[in-house]
């Protein structure tokens, strides 16, 4: 418990100097500011602002770019309430009574519960990683490459079943993002796989390069198709701060989504996902009067909310911890922390402890600025959602090019986002969800090498992965997840989830 | 604008195919994971205990392979969602607004031919204009403002303030400044002017609208 105070006040000593300050405040102006686009997520929003911490110290880099994160999650919110168009999937739920609050005059109090139930969870969130992290670092010490790879499968197991619409359309996906990160010089022969014998492709896709594709041009093209139909609220904002009533309401809802959300997020695989449907779903079953939910039921937001910045912040710990990037967002990551040097994992917090209670400490500074920044500054949200799409799409796009551009000064990249971008599209028109080859891609080169290392030290044998319990564990989860999700009985019930 | 039209197109799919979507995802698929076999057909595939570079990717590829059979064959059996419209305008445009900036930020040279680098001035404004025309609803007026505008905001971010190594303006700009004068100084003038230039554009041709515009209320208040 010592261990705990001393290694949090270690935390805030780096948090809190005016610098790093500075930083996590003007990250998340910036990453609310472009997360609050419509259309434009979180990973494209990171991926377009990754650039600007460049210059900075590592620890720096990565406050600015949690604090981008949280911003871009924030405004993603903002949007669903304001506009109705969700930024990505979690904010999804938000938009169900979120909009329908703004259309009753009461979109003020629908941030405001937003914004106060997000700082509510991050700082729980934030002390669960304190808490969590060391013991966890000390269990990856026991983790050989078997178990590393039986845990990642798990990992993609699970995204599988997380994922909307069909399971074998997931698990292609899944596969395809896996091949794809085979691409490249092989780091154990060096011989060069499916490069084409081109001089760019021999270090592989770049991990940027093919979530800005996928995620952001791709994105634009989609929204491209539709004509615009943007349902920005017509009435009045109100206030902000919620009443006695609206507290009552809400503060349960606050809990529980907080600790549904905190137990989603440490899953490998993108559990956060999961949180804000969970929290909604079951607020909507414990309600005294479910008809009230999709009309505008303030628990509809608090819970879900609470949920989705709970899972954001803790799904740090499989990276922190593991170094195993659990969903796109936190792959990211991990492309900043090793363009500064940082390989991630349970090293990070005993050689560079600085960085790596800093970090954790300017998650809750983070979360406290969100609070203070946006409430006063919706105005100045609303009437950036004003501007119509015509214009707002070459703007993105030009960012998404110098980004890109910027991050390894290759003319190659900005034509390759734009590859990805029309197969991004194209997977978007043939039911393929993208997600889940993101995260096969960003998983795929860590598996393949601690296969090999594996099966090097079982010389050979496949039966090392049952053999050695741990490893089985997690593969009997994997194995038993994918088999309730194709249940018939369950599928329904996951599809109701992800329709409601 | 050209659209088009595949398959059986949203009308209850007639014939043995029920769900068109899954047609084209699987056939996809399978092609991708044959050309993954083929491109993998040189590299060694070694033994389980030493692991050859084309161990994974070749099984992955055939893994590929059979999801999409699996899904050609479902296509068959149930019933799905039948194939989109497919609009070219966007794509083509916003690769096209994409590809002109790759080419022109710096010097390229693909086959005998070299770009002219030409830096984000040119750069910048090419990707907004040429993208922009990905909607119908484009106008270009629209489009030289938003870029007059937002280029010099670029040049002055990442060029100036954030001191990235992005080219920002052909070398051949810097003879029509005083000699004397360092590249950030060039940089700030040349970004002066364009914002200028936006304003002035902007004030010339506010009264000029043209005929009334329906699109243009979307989110307006």
């Amino acid at each position: 418990m010592g261990d705990f105070f001393s290694n949090l006040s270690l935390g805030f000593g780096v948090a809190l100097t005016l610098q790093n300050l500075g930083l996590a405040f003007l990250g998340c102006l910036v990453g609310t500011l472009i997360g609050v686009l419509p259309g434009v997520g979180p990973i494209a929003t990171i991926a377009m602002l990754l650039p600007i911490t460049f210059g900075l110290d590592p620890t720096g880099a990565l406050i600015m770019l949690a604090g981008i994160y949280y911003g871009a999650q924030y405004g993603g919110s903002t949007t669903a309430i304001l506009v109705n168009i969700p930024g990505e999937a979690t904010s999804v739920v938000t938009a169900l009574d979120g909009h329908q609050m703004a259309r009753q005059g009461r979109a003020g109090v629908a941030l405001g519960i937003a914004a106060i139930g997000s700082f509510f969870a991050g700082t729980v969130a934030t002390l669960v990683i304190a808490a969590l992290g060391a013991p966890l670092t000390k269990l990856a010490l026991i983790f050989g490459p078997t178990e590393y790879f039986s845990l990642m499968v798990m990992g993609l197991v699970f995204a599988v079943v997380l994922a909307r619409g069909s399971i074998l359309k997931a698990i292609a996906m899944i596969l395809v993002g896996v091949l794809l990160s085979t691409v490249g010089t092989d780091l154990e022969t060096g011989e060069e796989r499916m490069t084409f014998g081109l001089p760019f492709l021999a270090d592989g896709i770049d991990f940027a390069v093919l979530a800005m594709g996928i995620f952001g041009i791709a994105e634009i093209m989609r929204n491209l198709d539709h004509t615009e139909t943007r349902d920005v609220v017509r009435q009045a904002i109100g206030r902000l701060l919620p009443n006695r009533d609206d507290f009552k309401q809400s503060y349960k809802p606050v809990l529980r989504g907080t600790f549904i959300g905190a137990i989603l997020g440490i899953l490998p695989g993108n559990g956060a996902v999961l949180g804000p449907f969970a929290s909604y779903t079951l607020e909507k079953k414990i309600a005294k009067d479910p008809r009230r939910f999709g009309r505008g039921a303030i628990e509809g937001v608090a819970g879900p909310e609470s949920a989705n910045n709970a899972g954001a912040q803790t799904s740090f710990i499989p990276l922190l911890t593991l170094g195993i990037p659990p969903n796109a967002v936190m792959a990211l990551m991990v492309g900043a922390m090793t363009i500064h040097g940082i390989i991630p994992g349970p090293q990070v917090m005993t050689k560079n402890p600085t960085l790596f209670w800093g970090m954790i400490a300017s998650m809750w500074v983070g979360n406290l600025m969100l609070l203070v920044i946006n409430l006063p500054l919706v105005g100045m949200w609303v009437r950036l959602l004003k501007v119509p799409y015509r214009l707002l799409f070459p703007a993105i796009l030009m960012f998404c090019c110098i980004g890109i551009y910027s991050i390894n000064s290759l003319p190659t990249d900005v034509m390759f986002i734009a590859f990805f971008g029309l197969v991004g599209y194209m997977l978007i028109k043939f039911g393929f969800e993208p997600a889940p080859m993101l995260l096969g891609f960003v998983l795929g080169r860590l598996m393949e090498e601690n296969l090999r290392r594996a099966l090097i030290i079982s010389r050979g044998s496949l039966e090392t992965f049952i053999e050695r319990p741990v490893s089985a564990g997690l593969l009997a989860v994997a194995a038993i997840l994918l088999v309730i999700a194709l249940l018939p009985s369950i599928r329904k019930g996951r599809d109701e989830v992800f329709t409601e | 604008m050209s659209t088009l039209h595949e398959g059986s197109g949203p009308a209850e799919p007639g014939g043995p195919v029920r769900a068109p979507q899954n047609v084209a995802g699987g056939v996809v698929l399978m092609a991708l994971a044959a050309l993954a076999l083929w491109l993998t057909r040189d590299l060694d595939q070694g033994t389980l205990n030493s692991m050859g570079p084309a161990m994974l990717p070749r099984w992955l590829a055939i893994a590929v392979g059979l999801s999409g059979l699996a899904l050609l064959a479902f296509a068959f059996i149930k019933h799905g969602e039948a194939l989109e419209r497919w609009n070219l305008r966007g794509p083509v445009f916003v690769i096209g607004g994409i590809l002109a900036f790759a080419l022109t930020i710096r010097p390229f040279s693909m086959g005998g031919l070299t770009t002219p680098g030409l830096g984000m001035l040119f750069a910048g404004p090419l990707a907004i204009i040429i993208g922009g025309y990905a909607t119908p609803e484009a106008r270009l007026r629209d489009l030289v403002i938003l870029s007059l505008s937002l280029t010099p905001f670029c040049m002055i971010l990442f060029g100036d303030l954030l001191n990235l190594p992005i080219p920002v303006f052909p070398q051949a700009l810097t003879g029509l400044f005083p000699s004397n004068w360092s590249q950030k100084e060039v940089l700030r003038a040349t970004a002066a002017i364009m914002a200028v230039a936006a304003v002035i554009v902007f004030l010339a041709t506010r009264g000029r609208r043209g005929p009334v515009d329906v699109t243009d209320h979307s989110g307006r208040i």
